[in-house]
């Protein structure tokens, strides 16, 4: 069956919500047992757990810091949806992070600045200095279409002040939104072989797409499924990863606190526990996000179906694929041999010189990026009030992503760009629609 | 007995004022951190927080907000610290413990451009009279609905309290478990000043015995009313309710003929040296721009200053209007020291013996619907250990710092005895309704 005909089946059979539900990332998947509910409420509750600092009476959940970004984790997945990056000069991060490492050997986990680590923590406790501050100058730069419409984008250009712990000397930095949290459970189940199957599978246009082979320090080879660089195998490793570097927070897989040697206050900082997050609360936060329903598409319209079958036409399903199948091994069974559209193969691409951070993470290098998801896209902006796309925020709406894409993603570019005002509006009716 | 009071206010004055301690006390926080930030101690969930923390960045971008999170019943010690941990500024709905920190002189008096909105809203006092602490935001108590279940049970909405308690709502309510959630206290206790210490807990026990218990850390009121569940009716506090209405959700919320209203507020320390920098966040959060914030959907707070209600969406409840017209009647400090002890009371006499509750009103219920007399029965169930005057002597005693869902270690002796007396009333209860073929 030809690729946008089962696009048009899948886009026919999905069930119309109303437009106005801000909650439409927030509802579980239908049916759950007893005991998956109870674990789908108390890992909701963590999710917005404001994290305290050590020591506290609430032993739960105690152990913020003692250097992080901020208190929970919906601070930077509002509403399970996506952060966005500060449109003012002025203003600070709030639900956006900058990733530090220094050049390390090819293939390898990022190389942590020796003073700084992995990330920059922006906050610290009462008495551990914050590690400096970021904000964003936005350079803007014009462009046309193939049919005479201007249009401006804007790039981030990092100002970064107060380091509190020294220079950055050398360091590689990446601007991240926290990204939307729908479909992980799916995403998770998605199979080695299936990954490499995609891989492998010849595709036109000079799109490739590889897989992130992710080695361990116990030498074991994984797959990246999850991050923007597809730099952690699984769900439960990509949580307790976000725990550590954004909160502060310790657990089995993360045990150490996030200080660097020369971090003084930091080091001496008292602990919420050895680790603080529980393996109880590590499992309940796996199956909350496991179990969180991806929203049906909204009707198809004349409009969309159009877009969908441009969406095809111009290449942009060989990476956003809008089939995939979960394998049999799955955090919940009604996770495992689901067909579901996720708009994503979970391959590095190359994406060009503009998009590039020049930042690799094991396999993936400076230019590549994840293909990133598009189930959910066209709420983003009722639910987060913003529209914000890409990984660092650039883009302000769906056609400047559009536009940003290069490298494995050039071609389809320049086929969005030759489309007619009617052609591209069509197409970003369709994106609007999931 | 005020001992302990007594010792924490020496424990705070020593802390907030002592020269002689000075030389003694850790150095600040902040001599560590950049001398714009402002450390604000906070129990309001991360939706309040990262909205007004990014909407007072762009006000004042000249200020760095850090946000310290604790529980309420862990701001009192937290505050109590040397140099008050390094707080310049405590913002959270706890009036007992901006109260107790006032008495141990621990706040600043704001000045009275930030005193100028109503200090008092219906029965309830919204910002200290003397000037240390100020409203911020309100929340009135009422019930979710649930309209197509009501229907499909033919029952009407329920418009008080008293008609809670037919036993065709039984399974049908939800009730935030007062002693785990941190504002069910103020509803059980709306209801102990409108009928009375003897009535009011007559009613709790029997709605009690018609409702499921929510607990914290789980499903909210709104998911046992909504499609997550099966309740009809939730007990709640208006803004969980009103904001999942606001973002999609098939409910309503309507305000009883008895309700109240607690208030979030917000004070100084008395130790910071940023009062500067406090005193333009404690006037962005009154400010119009700061109070229209509590009207986004994710919020839906009460804002405390009138003409934001002009902004509010077309058929907002305006507690302004509702206690003009003779609502929101609790008075929240006549009886503002007893909260602790009610969480208290309701452990061993509603909590944790919910499910035998439950069966013996299911008894009662089903008896009286035979043509059985089982008043005697009823009278028993009722009875609470101890009366409110009682109640009035105990609270200030043992529980003065016991807050709201504060768990402790180990119940007091005085639980021990409640506990047997619930149980031997349980006993006796059944005894009862054997005797009367229930």
């Amino acid at each position: 069956m030809p690729r946008f005909c089962l696009l048009l089946l899948l886009l026919c059979a999905q069930r119309v919500l109303a437009a106005e539900d801000r909650e439409a990332f927030n509802h579980p998947l239908p049916d759950l047992s007893a005991g998956q509910q109870v674990q789908f409420f108390e890992g909701r509750t963590l999710m917005h757990q404001s994290w305290i600092v050590a020591p506290s009476q609430d032993t739960q959940h105690d152990g913020l810091g003692p250097l992080y970004n901020q208190l929970a984790c919906s601070s930077c997945h509002p509403k399970n949806g996506r952060g966005r990056t500060p449109d003012r000069r002025d203003e600070r991060l709030q639900s956006a992070l900058l990733r530090l490492s220094l050049p390390g050997p090819a293939g390898a986990a990022p190389r942590p600045h020796p003073a700084y680590g992995e990330q920059l923590n922006e906050q610290g406790i009462p008495g551990v200095p914050g590690e400096g501050s970021v904000f964003i100058d936005w350079q803007m730069q014009s462009l046309s279409l193939d049919d005479g419409q201007r249009l401006t984008l804007r790039r981030p250009r990092l100002r970064i002040v107060a380091l509190a712990y020294g220079p950055l000397q050398g360091a590689l930095t990446s601007l991240r939104v926290g990204p939307t949290l729908i479909g992980m459970g799916l995403l998770d189940a998605v199979s080695d072989e299936t990954l490499h199957a995609m891989a492998a599978e010849p595709k036109p246009d000079g799109v490739r797409g590889r897989v992130n082979q992710l080695r361990g320090e116990d030498g074991q080879l994984r797959l990246g499924r999850f991050g923007l660089k597809a730099n952690a195998p699984n769900l439960r490793q990509q949580i307790a990863n976000a725990m550590l570097g954004d909160l502060g927070i310790s657990s089995s897989l993360h045990p150490q606190q996030n200080c660097r040697p020369a971090q003084r206050a930091c080091r001496a900082a008292p602990t919420g526990g050895e680790p603080e997050l529980s393996e109880a609360q590590l499992d309940a936060l796996t199956r909350y996000l496991a179990l969180l329903q991806v929203p049906p598409a909204r009707a198809a319209t004349p409009a969309t179906r159009h877009g969908a079958q441009l969406f095809m036409r111009l290449g942009c399903a060989l990476c956003h694929r809008p089939q995939l199948r979960s394998g049999a091994q799955a955090l919940a069974p009604q996770l495992a041999g689901q067909d579901f559209a996720p708009y994503s193969d979970l391959l590095l691409h190359d994406m060009g010189e503009s998009l590039a951070d020049h930042r690799p993470d094991y396999e993936a290098g400076g230019r590549d990026w994840r293909t990133a998801p598009l189930w959910g896209i066209g709420r983003i902006k009722a639910i987060n009030e913003h529209s914000q796309f890409l990984h660092d925020g650039r883009a302000r709406d769906l056609q400047e992503a559009i536009l940003w894409h290069g490298g494995e993603a050039q071609t389809a570019q320049r086929r969005y760009r030759a489309l007619s005002a009617q052609d591209r509006e069509a197409l970003l009716d369709f994106l609007r629609s999931l | 007995m005020s001992a302990p009071l007594c010792h924490d206010r020496r424990r705070l004055l020593q802390a907030f004022g002592g020269a002689a301690l000075a030389a003694v006390a850790p150095p600040r926080a902040q001599a560590q951190t950049p001398d714009n930030t402002l450390n604000v101690l906070t129990a309001y969930p991360d939706e309040v927080v990262t909205r007004f923390v990014a909407a007072f960045g762009a006000a004042y971008p000249q200020y760095r907000l850090n946000m310290v999170w604790r529980m309420p019943h862990e701001a009192l010690p937290y505050l109590q610290a040397p140099d008050q941990n390094g707080i310049d500024v405590y913002w959270s709905a706890s009036p007992r413990t901006f109260a107790q920190i006032k008495a141990a002189q621990g706040w600043q008096v704001l000045p009275e451009t930030l005193r100028s909105l109503p200090p008092r809203i219906g029965g309830c006092q919204l910002s200290d009279p003397q000037g240390y602490f100020v409203a911020t935001e309100m929340a009135a108590y009422g019930f979710a609905l649930n309209r197509a279940r009501l229907r499909q049970r033919q029952l009407q909405a329920p418009s008080d309290w008293p008609e809670l308690c037919d036993a065709r709502y039984a399974g049908l309510i939800a009730m935030p478990d007062p002693a785990r959630v941190g504002f069910a206290p103020v509803m059980l206790d709306i209801v102990l000043q409108a009928y009375g210490w003897q009535r009011g807990w007559a009613l709790w026990q029997e709605i009690a015995g018609n409702a499921q218990l929510i607990g914290r850390g789980g499903s909210f009121v709104s998911d046992s009313v909504g499609t997550q569940g099966e309740a009809a009716v939730g007990l709640s506090i208006d803004f969980f309710v009103a904001s999942a209405m606001a973002n999609g959700a098939d409910l309503d919320f309507i305000y009883p003929r008895h309700s109240g209203v607690n208030p979030g507020q917000v004070a100084v320390t008395a130790s910071t040296p940023h009062r500067e920098a406090a005193l333009a966040f404690v006037g962005f959060l009154l400010s119009e721009t700061g109070q229209a914030l509590l009207l986004h959907p994710d919020l839906r707070k009460l804002p405390v200053r009138p003409s934001v209600y002009r902004q509010a969406p077309r058929g907002s409840f305006n507690p302004y209007l509702a206690a003009q017209a003779g609502g929101l009647d609790y008075d929240s400090t006549r009886t503002q020291a007893r909260l602790g002890l009610l969480a208290a009371l309701c452990e061993p006499c509603l909590s944790q013996p919910h499910a035998p509750l439950q069966a013996l009103w299911r008894r009662i219920h089903a008896g009286e619907a035979r043509g059985l007399k089982l008043a005697a029965a009823r009278r028993e169930l009722c009875r609470m250990p101890i009366d409110e005057a009682q109640a009035a002597e105990l609270a200030p005693r043992e529980y003065a710092r016991r807050l709201e869902a504060q768990s402790e270690s180990a119940p007091r002796a005085i639980e021990a005895q409640w506990s047997a007396f619930a149980a031997a009333q349980r006993e006796q209860v059944a005894r009862l309704l054997s005797a009367a073929g229930a």
